[in-house]
């Protein structure tokens, strides 16, 4: 039986400005928002949404995604036919590559998805923050009669210089595509979600290949060349919560936004689409006697008495007595000790932070970055890490990192 | 300490001592009753056991057990989705030459063509009216050590008050044992002692073709107790071993037990004795974290994913997704599963059951020795 529609997510990402997050792991397994990882969201989001088929592409440090992933049984994509496939670039007989773009991505998988031969493809990618309902895009994707569409979002057009950007008409018919262009024609800014018709993509990912001089990029190659043959190419409006992930600020303001879903608009309490994810099996959390915790986000398995202010802690977080949170993302498994100042910033997974030492600061006059502790690191007691330090190897007792 | 198999099956009793109960279980049995926040009592044991490499296990149910099979399903959480083994479950047949069954016995006589098919040298026996993070694999070494025919786990502890209180047409006994270098000489049922006893926690271990051969022998005799009607008149002919276990236990027996039990947790050392020696599995719920917004209050909490808590909470157990609103006073408090208090309400030593609504500035009162019950689904 055909699929409907199949999703392709594009999860290859380095993540590069994300230093030392993403070190041991690509950018869409990054921990999210208290006991998520970036992928949960377009993953929830196709089960949503009714799609039970999804390859996942990988290549930068895949260990972590393959593992997390597993049979898919957290997103209930574990099924006979479909379900979710971890798509790693592999040997062929007429040779091997890693993806060279986006869409050769694709293209190197198209026998995978010519087995659920499907009408449509939805591409998405791994590292956006966003709940969005791909049957609603694809009602639209029907309705126009598009061969290709694109999810697009309004932003301010003082900042429309900094996206790809869609020229459409009334109709919503896109009639140009300008990359990060200095004098921009429209402020819709395309947000990497596309939805295609599978014969026409195969098509143009063929072509694409076949062009030697080609990116291989969706946005840079496959989308020009749509344009330039005419298609019928339609732009959706998305207007709901969307945040690409992709550097230290805006992953830490996506977590605070988290906290205060009345006005962010990203609210992770929706009964009606739930975010699942791999869960941590932990106990319910400990708040002590003394301890002081004021609008945070807490996971099971945290133990807290120390003070914690407009934070997140994920699954089995420890704060100490003493200790002090503040504006922080502290992932998975990290201890906070005594007397620890830890502010501002984002602390990774199994992080120690010793005792009466000082992480990140209050954005002052001018200076607000945000501190960064790499998975698995030891700061010693009394050490002191500046604001924007980023700091991916251990810090001896009393040391300073600015 | 996971070993990859044990060549053992085990068997739980859900339905054991839901007399003591009443309340919590006009919709479910003891196994299914939620404890310690996120668990139900069948995962304490469920999760020892396969923790020990115990993959064949099952659940021979008498009534009331909608909410333990949904809680259950195919047992994926439990690592018990087997081809080989995994979960059983085995309700009553409805047939009516077919008696739900009474005792032990009966109920074992009732899956004996299952018992006949397994491989396994061992089965395990056990109800589920404790929370333990038990050691099957070190019991079953001590009883092959021991050379026992049977093998009785107990605990040195005060028989309950609300036990003694049993009532004599109920099925539900207790047995404390008289032990003498470590093997029972004696099976006392029902005792009134004060003091410090060996009671009995239900677990036995036994080989499986003894065991076939025994339940047989009693069934056909009329029997129904296999404390009373198999092992005590055989104290003399079979080596009945008592293992002692020393670690922590949550023994159920009766509403105020099940108050205190989940108190208890809230000391980090009981709650690290419960849960640390390894990890107890359940159903998943994909809640978000829980959420505490500006003004709210907590203090020694224990709270587990998806509740958002506004008000004030002091001494609690909240089970997922429990909703305290702004102005709230939440005290001594044992809350399940989606209880919501209102606005300004004020509430203490009180035991909500699953999705209870507290009305906005209500005041509910228990005391320590007689905590408030709000019944599943109820709004004050």
């Amino acid at each position: 039986m055909a699929k409907e529609m199949i999703a392709m997510l594009l999860a290859g990402g380095q993540g590069s400005r994300l230093y030392a997050l993403t070190q041991k792991l690509a950018k869409p397994a990054v921990p999210f928002g208290g006991k998520y990882r970036i992928i949960d969201f377009p993953l929830s989001n196709c089960v949503n949404s009714g799609i039970d088929t999804v390859g996942i592409l990988t290549q930068y440090q895949p260990m972590v995604l393959n593992e997390y992933i597993g049979n898919g049984q957290p997103w209930d994509l574990d099924r006979l036919y479909g379900g979710v496939h971890v798509l790693p670039p592999y040997q062929q007989a007429s040779g091997s590559d890693w993806y060279k773009g986006t869409a050769n991505a694709i293209y190197q998988n198209i026998s995978f998805i010519e087995r659920y031969n499907p009408q449509y493809v939805i591409i998405l990618s791994g590292d956006q923050i966003c709940k969005q309902d791909y049957s609603d895009f694809l009602r639209f994707h029907k309705e126009k009669g598009a061969e290709f569409s694109v999810a697009v979002m309004e932003v301010p057009w003082e900042e429309a210089s900094r996206f790809g950007l869609m020229v459409a008409d009334e109709n919503d018919k896109i009639t140009e595509f300008q990359e990060k262009p200095k004098e921009p024609k429209s402020n819709l800014a395309s947000m990497g979600i596309y939805i295609f018709n599978w014969d026409i993509l195969k098509k143009y990912l063929i072509e694409d290949e076949a062009d030697p001089e080609s990116e291989n990029d969706f946005g840079n190659n496959i989308i020009p060349n749509l344009l330039r043959d005419g298609r019928n190419m339609y732009a959706y409006h998305f207007s709901g919560y969307w945040k690409d992930v992709g550097t230290i600020s805006s992953l830490w303001e996506a977590n605070m936004e988290v906290l205060d879903p009345e006005h962010s608009g990203i609210n992770l309490f929706d009964d009606d689409w739930k975010i699942y994810s791999r869960n941590s099996g932990m106990t319910g959390h400990r708040i002590s006697r003394g301890a002081v915790v004021e609008n945070s986000m807490i996971t099971d398995g945290c133990r807290i008495a120390g003070d914690v202010k407009h934070s997140i802690l994920f699954a089995g977080v420890t704060v100490e007595e003493g200790a002090r949170v503040e504006d922080a993302v502290i992932m998975g498994g990290t201890v906070i000790k005594s007397g620890a100042v830890v502010e501002h910033c984002i602390v990774a997974e199994n992080v120690v932070i010793g005792e009466n030492a000082t992480v990140g600061a209050m954005p002052t006059e001018g200076k607000s970055g945000v501190a960064t502790i790499g998975s698995g690191v030891y700061v010693g007691d009394n050490a002191k890490i500046g604001p924007d330090a980023m700091v991916s190897n251990n810090v001896k007792d009393g040391d300073e990192q600015w | 300490m996971v070993k990859s198999n044990t060549d053992a099956l085990g068997i739980i009793f859900p339905n054991s001592y839901d007399s003591l109960v009443p309340e919590l279980v006009t919709e479910r049995l003891m196994a299914s009753i939620p404890f310690a926040g996120r668990y139900r009592m069948v995962d304490f044991l469920l999760s020892s056991m396969v923790n020990c490499g115990i993959g064949n296990i099952s659940i021979v149910v008498r009534s009331n057990y909608h909410s333990l099979m949904d809680h259950l399903g195919s047992g994926r959480e439990w690592d018990l989705a087997r081809k080989n083994g995994g979960l059983s479950i085995f309700p009553p047949y409805s047939e009516k030459t077919v008696k739900i069954y009474n005792g032990r016995v009966e109920a074992l006589a009732s899956i004996m063509d299952f018992l006949k098919d397994q491989k396994e040298k061992y089965v395990f026996l056990s109800d589920a009216n404790i929370a333990v993070n038990f050691d099957f694999g070190a019991m079953l070494n001590a009883h092959i050590a021991s050379g026992a025919d049977v093998t009785v786990a107990y605990k040195e502890m005060e028989i309950p008050e609300a036990m003694k209180q049993i009532n004599t047409i109920n099925s539900d006994l207790y047995y404390t044992f008289n032990i003498e270098d470590g093997r029972i000489t004696d099976i006392r049922i029902r005792p009134q002692d004060d003091g410090i006893q060996n009671l009995s926690m239900n677990i036995y271990l036994i080989e499986r073709e003894r065991l076939i051969t025994m339940i047989n022998d009693a069934f056909v005799r009329g029997n129904i107790y296999f404390e009373r009607d198999v092992l005590s008149p055989k104290l003399n002919e079979l080596n009945i071993q008592a293992y002692r276990y020393d670690g922590y236990l949550a023994y159920i027996s009766g509403m105020k037990s099940y108050f205190d039990e989940n108190m208890k947790l809230l000391d980090e050392a009981n709650l690290d004795a419960l849960f640390s020696e390894s990890p107890i599995y359940t159903k998943i719920r994909d809640d978000n974290p829980t959420r505490y917004i500006t003004g709210a209050k907590a203090e020694n909490v224990m709270a587990a994913d998806g509740c958002i808590i506004e008000g004030e909470v002091e001494n609690c157990v909240l089970f997922r997704g429990v909703r305290i609103c702004k102005g709230a006073k939440v005290k001594n408090c044992v809350l399940m599963q989606d209880t919501v208090v209102g606005e300004g309400a004020d509430v203490e030593y009180v035991i909500t059951d699953k999705n209870v609504t507290i009305s906005a500035d209500k005041s509910i009162r228990g005391t320590d020795t007689f905590p408030v019950y709000v019944a599943k689904f109820q709004t004050v």
